[in-house]
């Protein structure tokens, strides 16, 4: 295969296509961490984690945050599968820092609620950061 | 004189019902696309959701998901009855609510219990009045059903069939097919139906974490979508039911209009003959 220049993002959220676009790189948080993907990358199919998904393109670079999922990389193609995907920009400040305290206050008694409370937790207390920054 | 008065107001407000019920048709045609267009927005999720099953299921032969079992013995199931939360749009909460307890019905022969789970104003008030019980009324679910919405009653449902509270879960929903054909179904979502497998798998992945944890990952995440998009496809056949009714109501108006008038100007013929008759009558005693 000729080696593509750009390869092809689009991130897919139960609601509809949140991104489609060409990119010439992106990044996005795995469940150990964060993977960078160039064109012509191997497949690959992986557990996404809670952050930000940056793609770039033209020099520009987007941010999304992306609140856990499936990614896939195939023919140049990245696709990022997520149960909800916001612009980094259009966090309300406000609104996240009561998700923060909300989940905070919040306890747990047996193993799954512990659960659903740390992933709460995580899931707020990152969009904070992103609010921050 | 006095029935050619009340002929006029009749006509009136009849006109200003047909005027009520087109606007609701337009309305119900606009929140119609809106719902449709929702509800193909999910079609790359859930094409792309299948895509990975089925990749994976390729890697990890014979896997083994509790969300996968069937339950030999079936004692007890969950049903979800998606219902409108507002009226006349027809018989579409009444097809929903008979199919469901059509089931209900069958699945009480076979000595299955059931908890029922209903969402929608219309089909809380027409159980309750028919004094069936209900665990749960969903009523906050707008014609808008949002993914935030529709999780935590999915992921409810996923913890009580996992823990064992419940065999096997149904949902019983008007299906969309096309702009001219719904149809009232019942459909099992707990457990699975296993997603075919064919094709695919070709490609060889480099896998992260492992094929069998994604695959524990993205089965919940199936049933999460199946019952989100049984949501957006009622919220769709509810429009389309609701512009049927107000249609059919929109062209009765019209043709109410028209046999009013109709009486209208064969009772104002009657009048004129009567005083014509009169004059006449009147003239001829002179005579």
């Amino acid at each position: 295969m000729a080696g593509a220049s750009t390869f092809h993002v689009s991130v897919v959220t139960p609601e509809g296509a949140v991104l489609d676009c060409e990119a010439t790189s992106a990044a996005f948080p795995a469940f150990d961490g964060e993977i960078g993907i160039l064109p012509n990358h191997a497949p690959l199919l992986a557990k996404v984690g809670i952050g930000v998904l940056r793609v770039t393109s033209g020099g520009e670079t987007q941010r999304l945050f992306i609140d856990g999922g499936f990614a896939q990389v195939v023919d140049n193609r990245l696709s990022v599968l997520t149960e909800q995907a916001r612009p980094v920009d259009e966090l309300d400040g406000a609104a996240v820092d009561e998700l923060f305290e909300q989940a905070r206050a919040a306890t747990g008694s047996d193993e799954a609620s512990v659960e659903a409370r740390d992933a709460a937790y995580e899931r707020a207390r990152v969009q904070r950061r992103l609010t921050r920054s | 004189m006095a029935n050619r008065r009340a002929i006029v107001k009749r006509r009136k407000a009849v006109r200003n019902i047909k005027k009520i019920t087109r606007t609701m048709q337009l309305i119900a045609t606009a929140r119609f696309q809106a719902a449709l267009n929702r509800a193909v927005a999910t079609r790359p999720y859930t094409d792309k959701l299948a895509e990975l099953v089925a990749d994976l299921s390729g890697v990890a032969e014979d896997f083994a998901h509790p969300l996968l079992e069937s339950r030999e013995t079936v004692k007890r199931s969950s049903l979800i009855i998606l219902t409108s939360n507002r009226g006349l749009c027809g018989g579409y909460n009444a097809n929903v609510l008979r199919t469901a307890v059509k089931h209900l019905r069958e699945q009480k022969a076979a000595g299955i219990e059931t908890d029922v789970h209903m969402v929608g104003k219309k089909g809380v008030s027409a159980f309750r009045f028919q004094q069936r019980p209900t665990v749960e009324s969903i009523t906050d679910i707008e014609d808008k059903p949002r993914f935030q919405q529709v999780e935590p009653i999915g992921q409810n449902l996923i913890e009580r069939f996992l823990s064992g509270e419940v065999d096997a879960v149904h949902v019983a929903y008007m299906r969309f097919f096309s702009a001219g054909r719904q149809i009232p179904e019942v459909f099992q979502l707990l457990p699975l139906t296993q997603p075919a497998t064919e094709g695919s798998g070709s490609t060889s992945y480099e896998i992260k974490p492992s094929a069998e944890k994604l695959l524990n990952e993205i089965l919940p995440a199936t049933v999460r979508m199946r019952l989100f998009q049984s949501f957006n496809d009622a919220a769709v056949s509810e429009q389309i039911a609701r512009m049927a009714a107000m249609k059919a109501a929109t062209e009765a108006a019209q043709d109410m209009i028209g046999n009013l008038t109709r009486e209208y100007n064969r009772a104002r013929q009657t009048q004129i003959t009567l005083e014509l008759l009169d004059i006449v009558g009147g003239a001829n005693a002179l005579n």
